[in-house]
Formats: structure tokens, C-alpha cells, sequence
């Protein structure tokens, strides 16, 4: 399925940064107008029907994650439901449409994965491919951080302790995949690092989400629900106005 | 009616079976592989030729790790821990950092060391150039190679001598990255987490037992404990502590880790006369030394 | 139970001696001598490997499987115990071969009738040709725990009546050392080229000539390293098994249960050291050395054979000595073709060269007793011989054979000052052994070979008018063990 080599990615990725530097100063106030005019795609995520039952999480193997979640239990976060029928967690991006340097740009913002009070902040990190992310631990107790994708997408598995106080790990991934990552010492500590390509955005409690940076056009946009699966929309965002689309989950 | 519920329960079953091996990962066909059938391995001065470890990867290696080199070989059903799947490229045993390729020499290793408590026998009856064609056979499966170079080892300062204090303080570092949430605090694989343990691939598995007498899958040298700490065994739950303990710590904790073993050491001698006591498991985690 | 011993024993030059017999013999030859080999698929079965990864073609062992065995049939890899198996799990295997054979002998002397009655003698060639079947073996054998290991090998001939050709205890690793392992009981000796482990089935190319040779007219049986031998060895090799040691104090009494030969003993040593050729594989050269004592003078009640006390059977005293010793090598050329070298000097008492020694028929028809002298002339037999096993390996499922062997007499025992002084070449043997093993499958479960093999054996001076005899055999068969 992903059988292009990473060699030639690298490669056309060197072209045309070279492409895009002879023509810098040529294009440079053309950018800024397309920067400019770069519109968005929001909407909202809803489920409908019954949410499942997210169970609560016996943390009991150590006291500490005990003592740390003492005054907001944790539950698993498979289909988190706020208020409204907003779908949290879902990740959003363009899966059709996008070209050019809308698709290929790298966000330089770094995102942070946490371990908090032995669960992962946020649940679900979506990336850009090549995206720096840090991992970081705010808890007083030893984690393990454990990315399991194929490596057969080129993304390979590591597995680094993290014990109080650690530094940050910085990494990134080289292809589109969902990967999941858990922490073998809890064994309930699971999430998701979202790998696409190009804009994304991640709902937010309320379900609502904005995919910034997207050049006019017509594009697929696709929702990702870890258990719920995918869904897609055509959008069409206007110059200077923004594209809309909204998705709705069914409840098992 | 009851006849041919039976039928088509039989029928069910015999396609559950043939269906069963196709769940593994495997997704690359013999095409694929054949046309990395040129990989080398260069361990020392010698060279090592895929092409030419084809009739012994065939009498030695293929009943477990399968025709396709995706651990699907006709005894996959049957043995445990699973034969390695080599188009994945992850190998527990390196020398380099987590997710990143082991070197020729470490997959040359591997093969005469054989994997302890499995059924991955010590090849050391090959001839080195024999090894190091199996090496490059090994690659051959992969496209990692292909793609990336084996990351780079990492170093190892010589080995201290073993003292009292480097003991204790072994101790303290074993405390500290918690060592003893899988491995337990007497090394007995007992801790708190393990016995939820699983591989990559979803499989049971369990923390090394310190204490009855085994060998460490990766070798049992106090350089090759080192290096399990330092580099984790990739494609299980044992991660990497490179970030977190320190290069003269890690041989302190190589030598705490001795205290636990079976084997009779000169570390096992100075842990009694200390009359150094396990860690405590509730005691608030101590707080991080020696970070950069 | 002695007749049936003596076939066992498989020598040519033993059946030359009773020379009306030779064509019977040779019918029943094969039945009892396709050699119990040790393969198998209990191991297999156990350890999830292939018979290609031990064996470089069922049955012979490469050097993997040769260090397994070394190991005391463990992988050391700290699941050898059986706790680690299923409770379900015995290791038992069995092995027979049914075949069609000719057989085809020169010279045998066969009684010419006239009018019904016998009126004298010819020599003939005789042939005789049918399906027929080999002994059956059961094959038990592993660890009883973790460097605690056992082989037991009952085997029956054709018509299943069953001997014990291998019990054996063996205590590994010793000291957590691979070069000390003691190993207890009846077992085969340390040969580098093993016969129990041979690629050919027929009576005389399914034994090495080597490991049995007797001179004609000699009466030690002892000497014969090919025969599974009761006794102490220890065993020791490095990690990697390149370099090995054996030592063995064996009863001189070939393998056969009962005190029936009083007190004689027999050592064999053995080492070798292996190289790493490249491409080429790995190379073993080594040597063997076998010297031993064995009785000439048994003890007699009334004149008659003494039948023993507390049932050990007959007793005997008046020890000679005899000594066996040679080099061999194992060479590869490249994963197809190996070739392994096996040479041998030999040495008998003057008193076994005129056939003390051995009971034959329970009667001990040369008797050492007080004041009997050896014949002028006799002296100590001596001979030569060399054996070269070339093999090319198509694949672990298709192996071509060949050997040639020969034994050359250097002294006889009857010499020029004897009255009747042998022939310098008397009994020398000359064989040649072509085939091939082609196994349809290859899995870590069962074996299964289609074999197909050819013999010639050629032999100086015993054809009963003093010229030499010919036998040849073409086999075919289904060799399987389970």
C-alpha cells in the first residue's frame, strides 16, 4: 500500500524546496496574498444516539496514578461525548484536494504529548507528517512511552522510559498512519498520535473544529473516530470565506 | 438438520484455519523480496551475501521464520515467543537506539547467540562468512534497509570497578527509573505491571526473571546487560533508558542487576555483606538525579 | 541367542569363515544390519526444527545437530527440561524401511546332486531377489531434566525379536562446563563418522568395513567400534563444538549384556578440532584410538564350557590385547559437496589371530588353557584401510552417496614360517556403495526417504577354493520414522 520509497519522497521534497527558492523573491508578495486569502474549513462532530459506556480505569497497580486521579476518576477515552453530543478526539483533515505547498508545508509548531495523572493529554495528538511533537511527563512516577505502528509504512516503533523529571523526547513521524501508543508499565494508558498530510484540526470538547490554512478550492474532508471509524465530506472553500462541514458519529 | 449444522460448522472451522495465518503482518510478496536479493552485511572484513545464505536459510531457518521471512513458517502455530518477522526490520537485540536499525554486528551476534527461553537455537556452528551471508539474508526481507542506515551504536564506557557504593547506588537508579514496576524488586518478574505485558503485536509476555538462573535474551555479559538498558528491546514493552540514566549510573546498575542473578559474582558478595534490602515499592518515587 | 549375535555383527569376513553358509546369511543380513539410526522427529517435534537443521540428510548429523547431541540432545537454551512441554509429550520414534532387494553372491559352494542323491560340489553364483523389510527401531530419547539426559533404543530384526542397542544415561555440563559431560550404559562410540547415522542400507554398504573388520580366521569380536558398546564415557567440547574430546572405558565384550567375559576392558578416545573455511563450511579433522584387553582362555567345569555362577554366564581369563587407530577428517566444499576421510590401523594378539578369543556357538572352540602354545609362525595380524564418503548435497531433500573402502592385510597371522603360511592379501575387502536419499517433504514433523542404493563388495582369497568372492546388492525402499 505505501510502497513509495523514502529516498524519493526526500528527493521531491528537495526539488522543490529548490523550486521554491529560486522563485522566492519573484512570488514572495504573491505568497502573502495567497497567505492572506487562505480560508478555513470548520464545523462541528456530533454523536448521535446512545454514547457507549466509557468504563472507569482501576489504577490500583500504582498507588500513585491512584492518588493523582483521586478527585477526577479517569475513564477510558475510546468515544469521549461532551456537552451537546459533541464528539471529542476526532481528527480532521483533508484527504482530497490539497497540492502544492499546502499539502507539503510543515506546521513549525511543536506539539506536546503529556502523561498527566497516568493518562495521555490530550488522548488523540493529530501531526502533519515530519511534524516535530514532545512527549513530556508531569507525573512522579516511571512511564513508558510506546508507539506501536507498522513499520511497514516506514514509520518505525520505539519504546523510551520516562521517569520523573525526565526531559522531553522529541520525535516525529515519516508517514500517514494511526498509530497507537500505550505505556506497558499502565497498561489502561492509551492513545493515538493522528499522522496525515497537510491541514488537520482535532475536535474539541463541544465537537467543534477548525482546519486553518486551507487555500481556495474544493476538498474531501475526513473524520477519523478511533472506534467509530471514518467519514468523509466534499467542501468548498471560497476566498475568503470559510468552508463548513459537519459529521455526525452514530452510537453503537 | 443437525447433520449439516455440523457441515457448516466444519466448514466454518476449516476456513477460520486457512484464513488464520493470512492475520499476520506480513504484506510483502516473494517479488517484493526478490529484488533485494543483492543486500550485503559487512561484519569486520567480511562481506556477507544474501544470495549465498538462500540454501542454508532454507535447511536451518525457514521451518520457523517461513519462506517469506514473516515468522509464518509451519511452526509459527506452535512455538513460543513467535518466530521474528523479518520484513518488519524491529529486532530486540542492537546496540543502537530505540526504533532504529540494529548494526550488521548485532544481527550477527543474534545468530550465534540464539534467544534464550525460545526456540532460536545458538547457531554458532556456521562459519563467520556463513553468519554474516545469513546476516545480509536477514536485510534482504526488510525495506528498511533500503530505506535508512542503522543507527549509531551506542558507546559504552569501559567498566568500572565494582564497589559497595556503585551498588548502592545501582540500587537508587533501579529505584528511580522503577525497574522494579515489571521486573519486581527482588528482580522475580513479579512487579505490579507484569503481568499485563504484551508485545507489538498484542502478544502475552513476560519481564525477565533475574533470579532462576536464565540468561538475558540479548547475552549475559555485564556490556550486554548495558546495552539492553540503554537501547530497550525493541518490539517489547522493555523501552530505552538512554535519556534517563547516565552512563556511569548504567554500570552501576548493571552491577545492582548482578546482585539479583542466580549466578555467583563478586556483586552478589558485596550486596550481602552490605545487607542491602530491596526497594520499597510505596515509597514516594526519589526524585530525579543526574538529569542533563 | 549367539547365532543371532553373529549377525549382528555384520562381518563379512566373519560369514567367509563358515563359507556354507554365506548365501543365507547374506539373505539375512540385511534384515539385521540396516543400522538403528538415530533421527528424530521426537526432536523435531520438540523443538520446532526441521530435520534439515540437524541432519545433513536424515540420518547423518551436520554440525548443528552434532552439537545438539554433544549438548545431551539440548539447544541449551533453557527450555530443554520436558516441565517445558506438554505433559502430553513422549519422545518416541519409530523406524522401519520396507524394500525390495537382490541380492547376488560368487562363489558359494553349492551341492551338485546326481540320481537324487548328493554326488558333490560347485561353486556358484547365487541371487535372490524380494520385498522385504528391515528391523524396526524405537527411538526414545531427550532430557529427563535440564542436563539430565537418556537414550533408550530397544530394535528388533525383521522378525521383531527386540534387543536393547542403546540405554544410556548422561549427566551434562557438568559444573555448568560443556567439557565434562559422563554419559552411562550401552551407547555408540564417539565416531565421527557415525555408522548408526548412515546414509545406506544395504548388508554390506549399510556398515562401515572399517568399524568391523576382523582378519580371517581371527577371533576378536572386541574390536569393533561400529557395535554399540557397554561402558563409561566423558565426553567434553567447547561452546560452539568446534573442538571435542570423547573418552570411554568400555567392557570388552561388544556390547553383549551378561558377565560373560570376565574382566577385560577396552578404551577408546577420540578428538577432533573443527576450522573455519569461509564459504567453504566448517572443516573437522581428528583421530580415534581404540586399545583394549579381551579374554583368550574360558574357564571349564568337567571339561566343558563353565556355565557360570549367580547367572553371569561362562567366565574367562588370559587377556590379549588388540588396538584400533586411525585419523579422520570431515572437508566441505561449498554448502554441496563434502567428503569425509576415515583410516584405520589395526592390530590383533597373535593369540586372536589364531582364533582364540571369541566363543563361537557358545563353544570355545580355541581355548587358551595352561600350556597351549602358539603355532610357529603366527604372529600379530596387522592391517590397513581407508574409507572415503563423498556426498553432494542438491538440497536438504535430494543427497547423491558414494563410498569406496578398502581394508589391505600388512601382516597375516599365519606367517611365512607357519605351515601354512596365508596368502599376503587374504581377506582383504574392497567396496564400493553408490545412492541417493530423496526426501518428498522436509518438515519438523516426520521422515520419509525414497532410497535407492547399490553395493559391490570384493574380497580376497575366501571363496572356498582360495580365489576371491564378489556380492553385490541393489536396494529400494521407503525408509520412515515417526
Amino acid at each position: 500500500m505505501r510502497k513509495r520509497s523514502m529516498r524519493s519522497r526526500y528527493n521531491f521534497a528537495a526539488v522543490l524546496s529548490a523550486v521554491v527558492l529560486v522563485c522566492c523573491g519573484a512570488l514572495i508578495s504573491n505568497q502573502n496574498v495567497s497567505a492572506a486569502g487562505e480560508g478555513k474549513i470548520t464545523g462541528t462532530v456530533k454523536l448521535e444516539g446512545t454514547a457507549p459506556h466509557m468504563r472507569g480505569i482501576d489504577m490500583s497497580k500504582d498507588p500513585y496514578c491512584v492518588k493523582a486521579s483521586a478527585s477526577a476518576p479517569a475513564h477510558m477515552e475510546n468515544v469521549v461525548v461532551g456537552s451537546g453530543g459533541g464528539l471529542e478526539h476526532v481528527v480532521l483533515y483533508i484527504s482530497d484536494g490539497l497540492t502544492g505547498g499546502a499539502l507539503t508545508a510543515v506546521p513549525s509548531e511543536e506539539p506536546v504529548f503529556d502523561q498527566k495523572n497516568c493518562m495521555y493529554t490530550p488522548h488523540v495528538l493529530a501531526l502533519d507528517i515530519n511534524q516535530k511533537f514532545k512527549v513530556t511527563t508531569s507525573d512522579q512516577t516511571t512511564h513508558n512511552i510506546h508507539p506501536n505502528p507498522n513499520p511497514m509504512t516506514g514509520n518505525i516503533p520505539w519504546n523510551q522510559s520516562q521517569p520523573p523529571g525526565a526531559a522531553a523526547i522529541e520525535k516525529s513521524w515519516k508517514a500517514t498512519e494511526w498509530i497507537p501508543v500505550q505505556c506497558n508499565i499502565h497498561p489502561w494508558m492509551h492513545g493515538w498520535f493522528a499522522v496525515v498530510k497537510g491541514p488537520y484540526a482535532t475536535s474539541d470538547a463541544s465537537g467543534a473544529y477548525t482546519i486553518n490554512n486551507v487555500p481556495p478550492g474544493s476538498y474531501t474532508v475526513t473524520a477519523w473516530q478511533e472506534d467509530l471509524g471514518t467519514q468523509t465530506q466534499k467542501v468548498t472553500v471560497a476566498a475568503g470565506a470559510a468552508g463548513s462541514a459537519n459529521f455526525t458519529f452514530k452510537g453503537k | 438438520m443437525r447433520t449439516r449444522l455440523r457441515k457448516w460448522s466444519l466448514w466454518l472451522g476449516a476456513a477460520a484455519f486457512l484464513t488464520l495465518p493470512l492475520a499476520s503482518w506480513a504484506q510483502l510478496s516473494t517479488f517484493d523480496i526478490e529484488t533485494r536479493i543483492g543486500a550485503e552485511s559487512h561484519v569486520g572484513n567480511i562481506t556477507g551475501h544474501a544470495k549465498d545464505a538462500k540454501a542454508d536459510y532454507r535447511r536451518y531457518c525457514v521451518g520457523c521464520h517461513g519462506v517469506l521471512g514473516d515468522g509464518n513458517g509451519e511452526n509459527f502455530p506452535w512455538v513460543d515467543p513467535k518466530p521474528r518477522d523479518f520484513q518488519l526490520g524491529v529486532f530486540k537485540c542492537r546496540s543502537t537506539p530505540t526504533g532504529t536499525l540494529p548494526t550488521d554486528e548485532d544481527l550477527f551476534d543474534t545468530i550465534a547467540r540464539g534467544m534464550d527461553r525460545s526456540n532460536m537455537p545458538q547457531w554458532s556452528t556456521f562459519t563467520k562468512q556463513e553468519r554474516a551471508d545469513l546476516v545480509a539474508w536477514v536485510k534482504h526481507f526488510s525495506p528498511r534497509w533500503a530505506n535508512e542506515k542503522p543507527g549509531a551504536p551506542i558507546t559504552i564506557p569501559p567498566e568500572p570497578e565494582v564497589t559497595p557504593e556503585r551498588i548502592k547506588a545501582g540500587r537508587d537508579v533501579f529505584a528511580r527509573v522503577q525497574c522494579w514496576k515489571c521486573h519486581g524488586v527482588q528482580g522475580m518478574a513479579n512487579g505490579p505491571s507484569a503481568a499485563t505485558l504484551t508485545d507489538d503485536q498484542g502478544r502475552p509476555i513476560q519481564p525477565f526473571n533475574f533470579t532462576e538462573g536464565a540468561r538475558p535474551k540479548c547475552g549475559d555479559t555485564d556490556r550486554d546487560l548495558y546495552r539492553i538498558f540503554m537501547t530497550g528491546l525493541d518490539g517489547t514493552p522493555m523501552p530505552s533508558f538512554a535519556d534517563n540514566i547516565k552512563p556511569d549510573e548504567a554500570w552501576d546498575l548493571v552491577f545492582y542487576l548482578r546482585t539479583f542473578m542466580r549466578q555467583h559474582s563478586k556483586e552478589k558478595e558485596l550486596a550481602k555483606q552490605l545487607g542491602l534490602k530491596p526497594v520499597d515499592p510505596n515509597a514516594p518515587a526519589p526524585a530525579a538525579s543526574g538529569q542533563q | 541367542m549367539h547365532v543371532k549375535k553373529r549377525l549382528q555383527r555384520c562381518n563379512f569376513a566373519y560369514f567367509a569363515t563358515s563359507l556354507s553358509a554365506v548365501s543365507l546369511i547374506l539373505v539375512s543380513v540385511v534384515l539385521t544390519c540396516s543400522q538403528p539410526a538415530n533421527a528424530l522427529p521426537a526432536f523435531a517435534r520438540k523443538y520446532g526444527l526441521r530435520c534439515s537443521a540437524c541432519h545433513e540428510s536424515w540420518p547423518m548429523l551436520n554440525y548443528f545437530g552434532q552439537k545438539f547431541k554433544d549438548n545431551g540432545y539440548q539447544l541449551m537454551n533453557d527450555r530443554d527440561a520436558p516441565i517445558w512441554q506438554n505433559p502430553g509429550y513422549w519422545p518416541v520414534t519409530f523406524r522401519i524401511t520396507p524394500i525390495w532387494h537382490r541380492v547376488s553372491t560368487g562363489k558359494v559352494e553349492i551341492d551338485t546332486y546326481s540320481g537324487g542323491v548328493v554326488s558333490g560340489s560347485s561353486l556358484q553364483r547365487v541371487t535372490s531377489s524380494g520385498f522385504d523389510l528391515s528391523g524396526l527401531d524405537f527411538h526414545t530419547g531427550g532430557t529427563l531434566e535440564k542436563n539430565f539426559s537418556f537414550y533408550v533404543l530397544p530394535s528388533s530384526d525383521a522378525t521383531a525379536s527386540f534387543h536393547f542397542e542403546t540405554v544410556m544415561a548422561r549427566l551434562d555440563n557438568l559444573w555448568g562446563s560443556p567439557w565434562l559431560n559422563v554419559k552411562l550404559g550401552k551407547f555408540e562410540l564417539d565416531n565421527l563418522l557415525s555408522e548408526k547415522r548412515i546414509l545406506t542400507l544395504t548388508g554390506n554398504g549399510g556398515i562401515y568395513q572399517l568399524y568391523h573388520f576382523i582378519p580371517v580366521g581371527d577371533g576378536n569380536i572386541f574390536g569393533q567400534m561400529g557395535d554399540n558398546q557397554l561402558g563409561v564415557e566423558v565426553l567434553g567440547h567447547s561452546f560452539d563444538d568446534r573442538t571435542r574430546y570423547s573418552a570411554a572405558l568400555l567392557s570388552s565384550n561388544d556390547g553383549q549384556v551378561g558377565l560373560s567375559y570376565g574382566n577385560a576392558y577396552t578404551g577408546f578416545f577420540a578428538a577432533s578440532q573443527a576450522f573455519d573455511a569461509g564459504r567453504a563450511g566448517v572443516q573437522r579433522i581428528g583421530f580415534y584410538a581404540m586399545a583394549g584387553e579381551a579374554p583368550t582362555t574360558w574357564l571349564t567345569q568337567g571339561g566343558i564350557l563353565f556355565q557360570g555362577a549367580n547367572g553371569t554366564g561362562p567366565s574367562a581369563i588370559g587377556n590379549k590385547t588388540f588396538s584400533r587407530e586411525g585419523f579422520v577428517g570431515q572437508f566441505y566444499f561449498g554448502p554441496h559437496v563434502d567428503l569425509t576421510v576415515v583410516t584405520q590401523h589395526g592390530e590383533d594378539s597373535a593369540w586372536f589371530g589364531q582364533g582364540y578369543g571369541d566363543l563361537i556357538d557358545g563353544i570355545a572352540t580355541a581355548n587358551n588353557t595352561t600350556g597351549t602354545t602358539l603355532p610357529a609362525g603366527a604372529r600379530n595380524p596387522t592391517w590397513n584401510g581407508v574409507l572415503f564418503e563423498p556426498h553432494y548435497v542438491y538440497s536438504p531433500q535430494l543427497i547423491f552417496i558414494g563410498r569406496y573402502e578398502t581394508i589391505r592385510m600388512s601382516q597375516q597371522a599365519n606367517g611365512p614360517g607357519s605351515a601354512l603360511p596365508s596368502a599376503s592379501n587374504l581377506g582383504n575387502i574392497s567396496t564400493y556403495t553408490i545412492g541417493y536419499r530423496y526426501n518428498p517433504f522436509m518438515t519438523s514433523r516426520a521422515g520419509f526417504a525414497w532410497h535407492n542404493e547399490y553395493n559391490w563388495l570384493h574380497q580376497d582369497g575366501t571363496a572356498p577354493d582360495g580365489s576371491n568372492i564378489n556380492t553385490s546388492e541393489l536396494l529400494i525402499g521407503f525408509d520412515f520414522d515417526f
